[in-house]
């Protein structure tokens, strides 16, 4: 017996060592048999069982070895199937740091252990990258320099078909002059002419909402002004004024009464089956899959039509964060491989790089005639820029007028949020004070959807403002008093 | 020598045993060995350093945290009265089936729910609850009752939860009963009819004795989970108009813990969870060891 527990106690021991490591943070660089230097990349669905991933690193492999003269194999790392966000810091906790990281968030963690490198140096003294980066963009590197995305701000718009509009007298007052009563009386047009159930539906809460009518309100910013002081917008007067609107749509069935139980797959799903009139997606892409998965459903005349943001104390589709990039491409400060995986970063920014990453690969994607790029349906089906897609980018060819990069909705989009381009005043919520911010959310949340649904009545707006700040809320107000310059 | 000769002649139960012995040590032993991490700050290069009870002291100061615990107990106390019965009493249904398969027809469909998986159920309760169509409503109004908006009811979200975990999980909970049933002698049975037993009798004097050794086993072995008042049944079906009172313990360690990255404070809210598991599992082991000479060994 004896022998048999000291069988097992071996056995255990051996396990435990097998899965006690922390991980290799070797300081030489890896190179492979052919000589080349080898970078790890961990990239949201480009894993190395993704076939298209695969490939394209291969292609930039090539662009890298014929333009730069970079000897590369990228190594692709795996990331748990689940929320990418969580399963990639268990991947980095438990010690596998690859050189190239792209973060969807939790970043501020592994920067806390000084894991992230700063990229200030090597955007000063890049030959591409600092030519593309937004006025966003500088200001958030500013902030927190270990992160970077180059991409158009990620603010979302709302919009609507455009045969629908056409159809609704109200539709041309709106689109001239979008006060928050001309947005009333499009949604209830819709509505009352039968063209669908309700007027406008988000995906579980009404944060889709806020980027229509934030500002319209006056919540204007993260920190209002109010007597002098600053003061957090949800518990603001202005707040407690659109959540009484919002409750106003929700009774009349303008807005959808199942937003609550939403998911982003079924208020699609509304929106192309004609349940729901006006839908909130981010501005380009995302406009554009809309806008061609509508013409697939409904037919090609179903276009979109970006709508204004509604128009009231203020407009706009509300302020952009500046403190950082809330997703983007990081090194990792423990790379023997730092200098090079920034070259990487800024070949793809200069017009091979460019042409690459956003047009795909050539007789596959595109066609050239004449340097005129003319894409197929395969880059409108399958193709998407993974990094960076600057305004106006130089991808060293032209795109044909005919196939353009983005459709009319899509760049229109873009060119909207970019007109109503504001920066907002918040910061990162201090460490000590993440459990009581959560709980701070949850009761806005709580109380928001309860007002809205009118199970309580805005009334009930002062006593939330209350618990808010005996949850933490005084503490807070005053660390932003103290900090918000 | 004697060990080794005996090992040798059951060499192949061995070999069979080391995969569940690997699977155990990996899921379940070392993390507790790794369990200390709730006493330190993790650092991901490098050695942890030793943090004390701060992470506790910080998880028992939250409000939320307090509240989150109240919503487990609750909702961990009704599945544990209203879901734990219903098992039982199925088995005892169906094993009165005589009609063969029509048995299997009926156990195999009560068992598909536990294929499911959250998400996909969470899809359906949501159909099923809609206040405009869904079929709960619809029959609602065709009685003249208004319809209930039971996803987003403070009031009813609770039993939501309930009633859809004892759909998926009633009829897969029946198989170690009805695998007790089938242990009974056939005799026992024959005997009871000879003497005028009628079915009811039967199933009170014969099968239910016989099924109490299983029921306090699981019964125990159910409560040590008492504490796992079901992450993915509560994420799929949370809504912000509910989080007050279906916020779990284990939500709430994934939003603050995971989302954030607070490792060591999420290692704090499990060990917790886990000592709780372990008082309730040795607790109701010995009391039921005294009052009815039955445990779990």
């Amino acid at each position: 017996m004896k022998k048999l527990s000291l069988l097992f106690l071996t056995l255990f021991v051996l396990i435990l060592a097998a899965c006690s490591d922390k991980g290799d943070t070797s300081t030489e660089p890896e190179v492979n048999e052919e000589g080349k230097t080898v970078i790890k990349v961990v990239f949201k669905d480009d894993g190395p069982s993704n076939p298209e991933a695969v490939k394209f690193y291969d292609a930039l492999e090539v662009g890298l070895k014929e333009d730069k003269g970079l000897d590369i194999e990228f190594e692709l790392v795996e990331v748990a199937q689940g929320s990418y966000a969580e399963k990639l810091n268990l991947l980095l906790y438990s010690g596998t740091i690859p050189d190239l990281i792209y973060f969807q968030g939790g970043d501020e963690q592994i920067e806390n252990q000084d894991l992230l490198e700063d990229l200030t140096p090597y955007i000063e003294k890049s030959e591409h990258l600092k030519g593309i980066l937004q006025a966003h963009n500088k200001t958030r590197l500013e902030n927190y320099p270990y992160l970077l995305w180059v991409k158009n701000i990620d603010n979302k718009v709302p919009v609507v078909r455009t045969d629908f509009l056409e159809q609704t007298d109200s539709g041309a007052t709106l689109v001239k002059n979008p006060t928050v009563e001309n947005y009333t009386a499009f949604l209830e047009e819709l509505v009352a002419k039968g063209l669908v159930k309700n007027g406008v539906t988000v995906a579980g809460d009404i944060a889709e909402l806020d980027f229509i009518f934030n500002d319209a309100f006056g919540v204007t910013s993260s920190w209002l002004q109010q007597d002098g002081a600053f003061v957090y917008k949800k518990v603001s007067a202005a707040e407690k004024d659109k959540l009484a609107y919002y409750s106003e749509l929700y009774s009349k069935g303008l807005l959808d009464n199942q937003y609550l139980t939403q998911a982003w797959d079924t208020k699609e799903d509304a929106f192309y089956n004609n349940q729901t009139g006006v839908i909130v997606g981010t501005n380009g892409k995302v406009v554009d899959f809309y806008n061609s998965r509508q013409k697939q459903v409904n037919g090609e005349t179903a276009t979109l039509t970006v709508l204004p943001p509604a128009k009231g104390v203020s407009q706009g589709y509300g302020a952009i964060s500046v403190t950082k990039e809330t997703r983007g491409l990081a090194i990792s400060s423990q790379s023997p491989n730092k200098e090079l995986v920034f070259e990487i970063l800024d070949y793809l920014a200069s017009p091979n790089g460019l042409k690459l990453d956003s047009l795909g690969y050539e007789g596959t994607h595109y066609t050239t005639n004449v340097d005129v790029a003319e894409l197929n349906d395969k880059y409108y089906s399958e193709w998407f820029a993974r990094y960076w897609e600057p305004m106006n980018a130089d991808l060293g060819v032209k795109v044909s007028e005919d196939t353009p990069l983005l459709s009319a909705p899509a760049k229109q989009s873009q060119e909207a949020v970019n007109s109503y381009y504001h920066e907002d005043n918040n910061f990162t919520i201090p460490e000590d004070m993440i459990s009581q911010w959560d709980a701070m959310e949850n009761l806005y949340k709580e109380y928001a959807a309860d007002i809205i649904t009118g199970k309580k009545s805005i009334d009930a707006f002062d006593e939330f403002v209350t618990k808010w700040h005996a949850s933490g809320g005084e503490q807070l107000t005053k660390y932003a008093n103290e900090n918000i310059k | 020598m004697k060990t080794l000769k005996r090992m040798r002649k059951d060499l192949i139960l061995y070999v069979m045993l080391l995969p569940g012995f690997i699977y155990f040590t990996i899921f379940h032993i070392i993390p507790i060995v790794n369990m200390k991490l709730a006493f330190e700050d993790y650092k991901i290069i490098g050695e942890n350093t030793w943090a004390g009870m701060k992470h506790f002291n910080t998880l028992f100061s939250s409000p939320a945290f307090l509240d989150v615990l109240q919503n487990t107990i609750i909702i961990s106390s009704m599945k544990i009265i209203f879901i734990f019965p219903i098992p039982i009493i199925l088995s005892l249904l169906i094993n009165e089936l005589r009609f063969g398969p029509y048995r299997k027809f009926i156990q195999s469909i009560s068992y598909l729910p536990h294929f499911l998986s959250w998400v996909v159920i969470a899809g359906i309760w949501i159909t099923l609850l809609n206040p405009a169509d869904g079929a709960i409503n619809v029959i609602r109004n065709f009685f003249n009752l208004p319809s209930i908006d039971f996803m987003t009811s403070k009031e009813h979200i609770r039993w939501v939860l309930v009633f859809s975990e004892m759909w998926r999980s009633a009829g897969w909970d029946t198989i170690l009963y009805i695998a007790a049933i089938l242990k009974i002698s056939p005799s026992l049975y024959e005997a009871a009819k000879m003497d005028g037993a009628s079915t009811f009798q039967q199933m009170r004097y014969i099968t239910l004795p016989a099924m109490v050794s299983t029921v306090i086993t699981v019964f125990i072995l159910n409560l040590g989970f008492f504490m796992n008042a079901g992450f993915d049944q509560v994420f799929n079906l949370m809504n912000d108009s509910v989080l007050s009172v279906i916020d779990i313990l284990d939500t709430y360690v994934y939003r603050i813990g995971l989302m954030n990255g607070q490792y060591a404070y999420a290692t704090a809210a499990s060990l917790f969870k886990g000592v709780i598991g372990l008082i309730l599992i040795l607790g109701t082991h010995f009391i039921s060891k005294k009052i009815t000479g039955k445990g779990v060994w």
